[in-house]
Parts: structure tokens; C-alpha cells; sequence
């Protein structure tokens, strides 16, 4: 029952980061064969629905060293700097590979790529490609990767467990999702890049299939996740279904107002209004800040009610009609179908969502975990560059940048690994095809799969919000260790082998529980406040000298995870006050005096 | 796949479409008929144009004429498909209005030519 | 949208083609009602007949937002994408969800997409620069006019809607179909690429744009305005002059 295949480098997940990685890796040895997992076809990974763009620094009076400061600020210091430094003098040839293989940069009137403003970041450098970056960089990678004859895709095919022998990881094993059947993928070594676990919470940005695998499978074999409870909320989502409106808006001028018409976030550490728009001010601050205000606005009684709960609104129509459709089309389209509302004319509600997990697979600076041959990228990774609150567009950067270190890095490993026994590899592989395989054939159970995984998320948000008290962070514990005991007695309505999606739902809520035991109890640890991690109950402050430290979550099997620290990488900058709008600029100028 | 054109309105006016084409081909052999005759003669020339007066042909015409009117319009509305991108001051222009002006180049086309035989009638 | 419409839920009947292979000897209707507000999507619908009552129940989808192409279905006979359908267009009559037509069913309302992907492997479907350069050397320039020459092509998300409402492909499997038509004429008309000579021989094939009879209807059908008919149509006029250059002895394939 059990097929086998023999490969050189497996890659689970083929978003961004799993193609960057395949043709890295075919690119730096074509005689190496090159598996390429992924439970959907590679253009349907989220990577697709990444929309405002992708840092690199071009412009003239722009440099490496304010990228990275705007990186490691953003972050609230909880970055790896010597990591941040690779990355960002990584970026723009990452871009201009990018371009090379064809993706439809927005181009200014000379010829040369266009960049935009973000959020957080002092000087414009996003690329992007009108509002659909992520969209063009995915099938860009997807249709560049055709090129490369020693990438053989397992598309639909769900990794269920990697093997592991020896104290290295071999291989994986992957359900072929039409068929039912299974394959044991060995391998030198593993790549694993399948994104975020944002479907934990209820209302999110993210697609159903970002539901945390890649973290949960490495989690399993005892690889630490780090910085878990860093969860970004992006400020400007529709309300409801959590989709999102990318920062790009208030990039190109949007701005945010409560019901009296009035741009709240002067009230919050990030004015003066004017002039507009500023760098770094106001709309254009980082995202857990924005986030945070609008807590307060709503607290105040400052919001617009929706049926889907309260929002602020995301004015746009200054911009005009032909910005709005030459630089955010999918917007336009987004407000027209899903709310009836056309951006030249109206406001759009928004409100906060849970949107990218800033934390994942302990990996160095080369994208290796600590257990040999497996290796991670993106936003499952936990690299060392977002610290406690990811800036806008140093994401679609990252999964170009350390995707590309990823490939290279597991073939070399690959070449210079013995294999081992088949059989051996085989044994454990069936083992991990029993134990889903018990999902399905189960006769006792009486939990409705969606029932569990509802309570979770709403549990999930009520607890890891956007402010957090200590009382609701362990009712999330406990719910959780309720809901991982309560997993165990699902039953399923589907008993058959061929595209039984609940089946496959069933395995993806196990990973969920367990990723979200390791956020709970991260958040949970950490008594202070830093970036998207915020508390008020009497741990307001960023606290440097028990706090300047990585959580590290570790797998405790059917208990409740361990929690530990490890250290952080400063090199060059000192924690300091972190300031936006006019305190900021202040600051910076003191900064640039003292230089 | 059997009638799979009568499964949906948008198929059925694909067809309409297509069937229209033969009221031009029609309308070509009649005039074509005519052209025959005029090199054959007066004879053969004053019998086509008598069989273009019966009641028959003029109803033959009517159906013709909207055959031929249906057919220039459906043939300006799938027009813009079927040329590059046109580009007037920088910005692309809108497929309406190439079907637009099209339709009216048919009509000035039209009304010209019909001026013109009005003012040369015997 | 109505004021009192707009919160208070109504009950929709959904009719959904199922197919079970090993249980369903051929495709039937199966039908479940559910409970919806005004911004409740098909895809929402059939995810609270999953959840609530049958989770047997399959379908693709994933980023709720039109961007990712993994829902497209026949609703109510029409090729769209199901989450950008809104179950408040059919109330207060029922709803018809079936699996894309042209492809096989692998089950219930996933169909299988393997022929597309196949063929896109076929087509040369990335940059084949005109000229090799450096990432040093920095990118190649492309004028935002010259970026309009192919844009809307490169906004095709593979959500094979055109070729479920393509008769053509339904009646000859072999037509290398609308979307993937758009995605070659999109890397031909790209001021960056060389292969266009290359991509000719297969816009000229009997499976190229000659299998086309212009109905049209991709275009219709297509959720994100690429118009597919205009990259087939105009290729029949590029195809005809390559034809006619090759025959003449000049060189083919060039612009």
C-alpha cells in the first residue's frame, strides 16, 4: 500500500518560499532530484493572496542600514540583527531575479521598476505589482519552475509525518488526496515552507489552508517554535469574513477615521494628521499599533457598527478614480463585490484581523532547524527578522530571500548525506499511515470535527487578542487542553480514501491544536508587553531584562508545552525607545545628532 | 455535448450569430446572379430585374436585410476581441467604444452608399 | 441590499451534483437548506452543509477572495467562482451547485484539473529573455505602456472557468483552451521575452487558436476580465501572417 520514492531534497509546501527553494535548488546541482509537496496546486498557495508588495531598497537616498532599522525597530528589538543584516542586503537582487523571470513589477514612466510607500518603513521601498504582488510573484515562481526538468511536483498531496532516523530527518509522508493512497518520500534532506497558522483564530485574512502543518510537523520531532505569541493583526480587514485591504491603501494616501469623521490615530502616539501623507506617521505606522488604537477607539465607543461587528473606516476617496484603479484594482474589487461599496465614492469599514504568524520552526540564519537535514522557510520559519511585529512587505522579501537559502542549503546537505536503510524508513512510515489512518476507521467518538475546531478559534481569539490578561490567556490553555482531549473522540461522516477532505481537515486540526498550545502558552510566559504581544493586566511595559528573549515552545506530547528562552542577536542596535510620528522623527534626529 | 448550444441564451445568440453569416452569403449569389445576367444581355439583365420586384423576393429581401443588420452588429461587438490593444493619448481604449465606432463607420458606410445610388437613379 | 434583508437569516435551498466513486454509480442531486445573510457566499453555503450536516461533502477552496482559483463550480449552470457568488442572487428559489462541466469529476465538485496543468507545462509558459542579464546589471526596463501590452493577461488565476465554458474544448479535449491561449500570448507580448517563435508553432497548431469558433463566452465567464477571447482572436490574425511569412520565405515567428 505503501508506494516509494526516492528523492534528494523534499520541499513541503509550494507557496513562495517551496518554489524559491525548488529552483534554488535545481538551479545550484540539476543532477539532484528535487520533490515538491504541496496539498494544493502550487497557485493556490497564499502567497497568492499577499497584495501590497516586497521590500528592497533602490532608491538613491535610501540604504541598507535604514532598512534594517526600520526592521529591527518594527520589530521591537526582538530580531535577529546579524539575520536582518543578510536579509536585507538580499532583497533587492531577490527582487531583480523576479523580474528577470517575468513578474509585472509596476513600472514608473522610464522604465525602471516603481517602488510605494509602507507601513513602518521611513522610505519607499515596496515593490510591487499594482495590488496583486503576491498573486504575480506565486505564478511567476510557479511557471518559472517549469523550466527546471529535476522538479518533480506531488501536487495534492498532504504530508502527514516526516521520518526521522538516526537523529536526522529522511524524508516525509504524504497522502495522495484524489487517490488515498500514501508515499514515503526519502530524502537527504527537508524543506519545509507551508506558511502561517492564522486559521487558529476565527476572523483572519488567511486562506483554509493555512492551518500551521509545517510548524506542528517539526514541533512534533521535538524542534522548538519560537516567538509564537506574536500573532499580527493587520488593521484594515473586512469585517466578517476577515478579508483583507492591504496597507498599500494607506500607502498610496489612504487614510482611517472613526464614526465622527476624525483620524483617531493622533489620539495614539502617531500624529500630528498633518502633512499627509508622512512616513512612519499616523496611517503609515506599524501594524500592531494601528491594531491597538482601534481596541481603544472601539473601547470608547468611537466605531461604526457593522452586522459584523464594529469598525472604523478606511477612507480612500480622496485618492480619486483612476489611482484607485490603476494602483488598487483588487481593492476596488474587493469593496464592490463582497460590500457594495465603490472606494471613489464611499469609506470602506475595516477592522483588525489576525493575519501572519510572526513566529514558527527555530531555524539559523541559513534556514537549518536544529534537527539535522530539515530546514524551514517563510512564514512557518522563524528565521530571526520580525521580531515581535513583522513590517508590511518584508514578508513576500523574506520567502524570496531565505526560500533561495533554503534550496541551496539542502542540497548541499543532500549531497553530502549517506542514506540509509529503506526498511527502516518504511516501518516508520507505515506507522505514521496507521495513526491517520485511525481517524478515519474509528468506531467510537461522538465530537463533530467543526464543533472542535470552531471552539478553538473563537477561544484563540478571546484569549490571544489584541490585548491580553493573564486570567484569559490561561482559559485558553485550559479550553485547549480541553479541546486536544475532547479531538480524540471526532468522528467523522466520511469513511471513504478518495478526496475525503474531512479527513484531511481532521489531520489539519490536530496540527491547529497543538500550534495553538504553543501560542497560548508563549503568550501566557511572557510578562511584559512588545510589539503585537500587549497585556494590561499590569505588564503595560516592554520589560528588557527579563523579556529581550526568544520563546522557545517545545513539544510535551499529549501534556501542555514546555516553555524556554534563548537569546537574541543584537549586533549593532541597542533596544531603544520605539516611536512613530512626530516622537519618532524627534527621535531620530536626536539619533542622527549623537552619530 | 449534443445540442450544447441550446443549454444556455449566451450559446443560442452565438448561433444566431453564426447563422446570420449565411444571409450575407445569400445576398453575395444574388448579387452576384445579377452581375451574370447584366454580362448576358438585355434580355437576361431586365429578367433579373424583374424577378427583384416580385412580392417573394422583397420578402426574401426583408429577411436578408435583417439577417445582414444582425450580423454587422454582432460582428462589431466581438470586434475588439479580436485586435491588439489600442492606445489613444496613453490610455487603453475601452471595447464599448470600438464597438461603437464601428457600428457607426457601418452606418456612415451605409447611408453613404445609399445617397449615392439615390442621386444616380435613372 | 434591503435594511430588515440584511440581518436577519433566511433559509436557501442548495442542490448539489454528488459523486462518490465506489458508492454513486453516476453523479446525483443531493439537497440541503441552509441558513444565510445578505454577504453569505456560495462557498459559505457549502461550508456550512460540511460543518452542520454532511461532511462528506467535497469541494476545493481556500482564499475566500478571488485570487486563488480553487473554487470555480456550475452554479446554477453558469461557470463562476464560489466564493464571489452570493446565495442572496437565487433566494427566494433554490440553487444548483455542480462540479465544472468539460472535466472529469474525481468526486463530488472536484473536478480534475490535470489536463490544464498539463498543458500549461506545455506552452512554455515563463520569460525567455530577448537578452541575457545580470542580477548585478539590475532589471530590465519595460515602460508602463509596454506592461499594458500584456497585463491583464498575466491576471489569469487558472480558475478554469473559460474552459468549462468553452464548447470547443468541450467538444475537443485536445484545444489547448482559452486561459492557457491568454498566458501564451501574455509572455508574447511581453517587451522582455525572445521565445515568441517558439509559442508561435503552438498557436498555429490544430489544437492553437484554429480550434477556436470565437463564441466567446470565456471572456464572459471570466471572473478576473483577462479575455481570454481577445488573446485567441488576436493570435488568429498573428498566426495567419506568421503562416504567411513562413511561406513567403521570411523569416516567421518575429513581430
Amino acid at each position: 500500500m505503501l508506494e516509494t520514492f526516492k528523492a534528494d531534497v523534499a520541499i513541503v509546501g509550494a507557496g513562495g518560499a517551496g518554489l524559491r527553494a525548488a529552483i534554488a535548488a535545481a538551479e545550484i546541482d540539476p543532477g539532484l532530484t528535487v520533490a515538491l509537496v504541496s496539498k494544493v496546486y502550487p497557485m493556490r498557495s497564499h502567497t497568492v493572496a499577499a497584495e501590497g508588495g516586497s521590500a528592497g531598497v533602490v532608491q538613491a537616498h535610501d540604504s541598507l542600514q535604514q532598512h534594517f532599522d526600520d526592521t529591527v525597530t518594527g520589530g521591537d528589538w526582538l530580531c535577529e540583527q546579524d539575520v536582518v543584516d543578510y536579509f536585507v542586503s538580499q532583497c533587492t537582487p531577490e527582487m531583480v531575479r523576479l523580474e528577470h523571470w517575468g513578474c509585472p513589477w509596476s513600472r514608473k514612466e522610464d522604465g525602471h521598476v516603481n517602488v510605494r510607500a509602507f507601513g513602518g518603513m521611513k522610505i519607499e521601498r515596496t515593490w510591487f505589482a499594482a495590488d496583486k504582488t503576491g498573486f504575480h510573484i506565486l505564478h511567476t515562481l510557479f511557471q518559472t519552475s517549469i523550466r527546471y526538468p529535476s522538479i518533480r511536483r506531488f501536487d495534492e498531496h498532504f504530508v502527514v509525518d516526516l521520518v526521522v532516523d538516526e537523529g536526522r530527518c529522511r524524508g516525509v509522508v504524504a497522502l495522495d488526496i484524489a487517490t488515498g493512497r500514501f508515499v514515503l518520500i526519502e530524502a537527504g534532506a527537508v524543506v519545509i515552507a507551508t506558511g502561517g497558522a492564522g486559521r487558529v483564530f476565527r476572523e483572519n485574512t488567511n486562506g483554509g489552508i493555512v492551518t500551521g502543518d509545517g510548524m506542528a510537523l517539526a514541533y512534533r520531532h521535538g524542534v522548538p517554535l519560537r516567538d509564537m505569541e506574536f500573532m499580527q493583526y493587520h488593521p484594515t480587514c473586512m469585517p466578517g469574513t476577515g478579508l483583507l485591504f492591504t496597507e498599500a491603501c494607506r500607502g498610496e494616501g489612504g487614510i482611517l477615521t472613526n464614526r465622527e469623521g476624525y483620524r483617531y490615530l493622533q489620539d495614539y502616539g502617531l500624529g500630528p494628521a498633518d502633512p499627509w501623507p508622512r512616513k512612519k506617521a499616523m496611517e503609515l505606522g506599524p501594524r500592531d499599533r494601528l491594531s491597538q488604537a482601534f481596541w481603544h477607539e472601539d473601547r470608547k465607543g468611537r466605531t461604526v457598527q457593522t452586522p459584523h461587528g464594529s469598525a472604523v473606516n478606511l477612507d480612500l476617496r480622496h485618492l480619486g478614480e483612476k489611482k484607485l484603479r490603476e494602483r488598487l484594482p483588487l481593492i476596488c474589487e474587493l469593496a464592490q463585490e463582497f460590500l457594495g461599496i465603490d472606494p471613489a465614492d464611499a469609506p470602506i469599514p475595516v477592522r483588525p484581523a489576525v493575519h501572519y504568524t510572526m513566529g514558527g520552526i527555530l531555524v539559523d540564519g541559513r534556514t537549518a532547524s536544529p534537527l539535522p537535514g530539515l530546514y524551514a522557510a517563510g512564514e512557518c520559519s522563524s528565521v530571526g527578522i520580525h521580531g515581535a511585529n513583522r513590517l508590511g512587505s518584508n514578508s513576500l522579501a523574506e520567502l524570496s530571500v531565505f526560500g533561495r537559502v533554503a534550496g541551496e542549503e539542502a542540497a548541499r546537505c543532500a549531497r553530502t548525506t549517506p542514506r540509509v536503510d529503506t526498511a527502516t524508513l518504511t516501518r516508520q512510515a507505515e506507522n505514521a499511515v496507521a495513526r491517520v489512518r485511525e481517524l478515519v476507521v474509528r468506531s467510537d467518538g461522538r465530537e463533530r470535527l467543526s464543533t472542535v475546531r470552531k471552539e478553538m478559534a473563537q477561544s484563540m481569539e478571546n484569549g490571544c487578542g489584541i490585548y491580553r490578561t493573564g486570567p484569559e490567556m490561561q482559559a485558553t490553555c485550559d479550553k485547549l487542553a480541553e479541546l486536544r482531549e475532547r479531538y480524540r473522540g471526532v468522528k467523522l461522516d466520511d469513511t471513504s480514501t478518495a478526496w475525503n477532505t474531512e479527513w484531511l481537515n481532521a489531520v489539519e486540526l490536530g496540527y491547529q491544536l497543538e500550534v495553538a498550545q504553543a501560542i497560548a502558552h508563549s503568550a501566557l510566559a511572557r510578562e511584559e508587553s512588545r510589539g503585537a504581544h500587549q497585556r494590561i493586566d499590569g505588564f503595560a511595559q516592554r520589560d528588557d531584562v527579563r523579556f529581550l528573549k526568544h520563546t522557545l515552545a517545545r513539544y510535551g506530547g499529549a501534556q501542555a508545552p514546555g516553555i524556554g528562552y534563548g537569546d537574541v542577536k543584537i549586533t549593532r542596535s541597542p533596544p531603544g525607545t520605539r516611536a512613530y510620528g512626530a516622537a519618532g522623527e524627534h527621535a531620530e534626529a536626536a539619533a542622527g545628532a549623537a552619530k | 455535448m449534443a445540442g450544447w448550444w441550446r443549454r444556455n441564451p449566451y450559446f443560442v445568440w452565438y448561433m444566431v450569430r453564426e447563422v446570420t453569416a449565411v444571409a450575407v452569403a445569400v445576398y453575395t449569389l444574388v448579387l452576384l446572379a445579377g452581375v451574370v445576367c447584366l454580362a448576358s444581355g438585355e434580355a437576361a439583365w431586365n429578367g433579373w430585374l424583374s424577378a427583384m420586384r416580385s412580392p417573394v423576393s422583397i420578402a426574401i429581401h426583408a429577411a436578408l436585410l435583417v439577417g445582414m443588420v444582425s450580423h454587422a452588429w454582432s460582428w462589431f461587438d466581438i470586434m475588439p476581441k479580436t485586435m491588439p490593444l489600442l492606445f489613444v493619448g496613453g490610455r487603453p481604449v475601452a471595447a464599448s467604444a470600438i464597438t461603437r465606432a464601428g457600428l457607426a463607420a457601418a452606418v456612415v458606410a451605409a447611408a453613404a452608399l445609399f445617397a449615392l445610388a439615390w442621386a444616380l437613379r435613372p | 441590499m434591503s435594511e430588515s434583508g440584511s440581518k436577519a437569516a433566511r433559509v436557501i435551498e442548495i442542490e448539489v451534483l454528488r459523486y462518490r466513486p465506489g458508492t454513486d454509480a453516476e453523479p446525483v442531486w443531493q439537497s440541503f437548506r441552509v441558513p444565510f445573510l445578505d454577504d453569505t457566499s456560495v462557498l459559505e453555503g457549502l461550508q456550512a452543509i460540511k460543518d452542520d450536516l454532511d461532511g462528506s461533502l467535497s469541494f476545493r477552496w481556500s482564499c475566500r477572495m478571488a485570487i486563488c482559483g480553487s473554487c470555480g463550480m456550475m452554479i446554477d449552470g453558469v461557470p463562476r467562482l464560489a466564493c464571489h457568488t452570493f446565495l442572496r442572487e437565487f433566494f427566494p428559489g433554490k440553487v444548483r451547485v455542480a462540479p465544472l462541466d468539460h472535466m472529469p469529476i474525481e468526486r463530488d465538485l472536484v473536478v480534475s484539473a490535470e489536463d490544464f496543468v498539463h498543458k500549461l507545462e506545455g506552452i512554455t509558459p515563463y520569460l525567455v529573455p530577448r537578452e541575457a542579464r545580470t542580477v548585478e546589471q539590475g532589471e530590465y526596463l519595460q515602460t508602463p505602456r509596454q506592461l499594458e501590452q500584456f497585463r491583464q493577461f498575466a491576471g489569469c488565476i487558472n480558475c478554469m472557468l473559460c474552459y468549462a465554458a468553452c464548447p470547443q474544448y468541450g467538444l475537443d479535449p485536445e484545444f489547448i483552451g482559452p486561459g492557457l491561449m491568454a498566458l501564451i500570448h501574455r509572455y508574447n507580448a511581453d517587451s522582455r521575452d525572445g521565445a515568441r517563435a517558439e509559442r508561435m508553432e503552438l498557436i498555429n497548431a490544430e489544437q492553437g487558436v484554429w480550434s477556436c469558433t470565437a463564441v466567446g463566452y470565456c471572456s464572459v465567464v471570466c471572473p478576473k476580465h483577462v479575455d481570454p477571447a481577445n488573446a485567441v482572436n488576436q493570435n488568429k490574425v498573428n498566426g495567419a501572417l506568421d503562416w504567411v511569412k513562413r511561406r513567403a520565405g521570411l523569416k516567421g515567428g518575429g513581430t
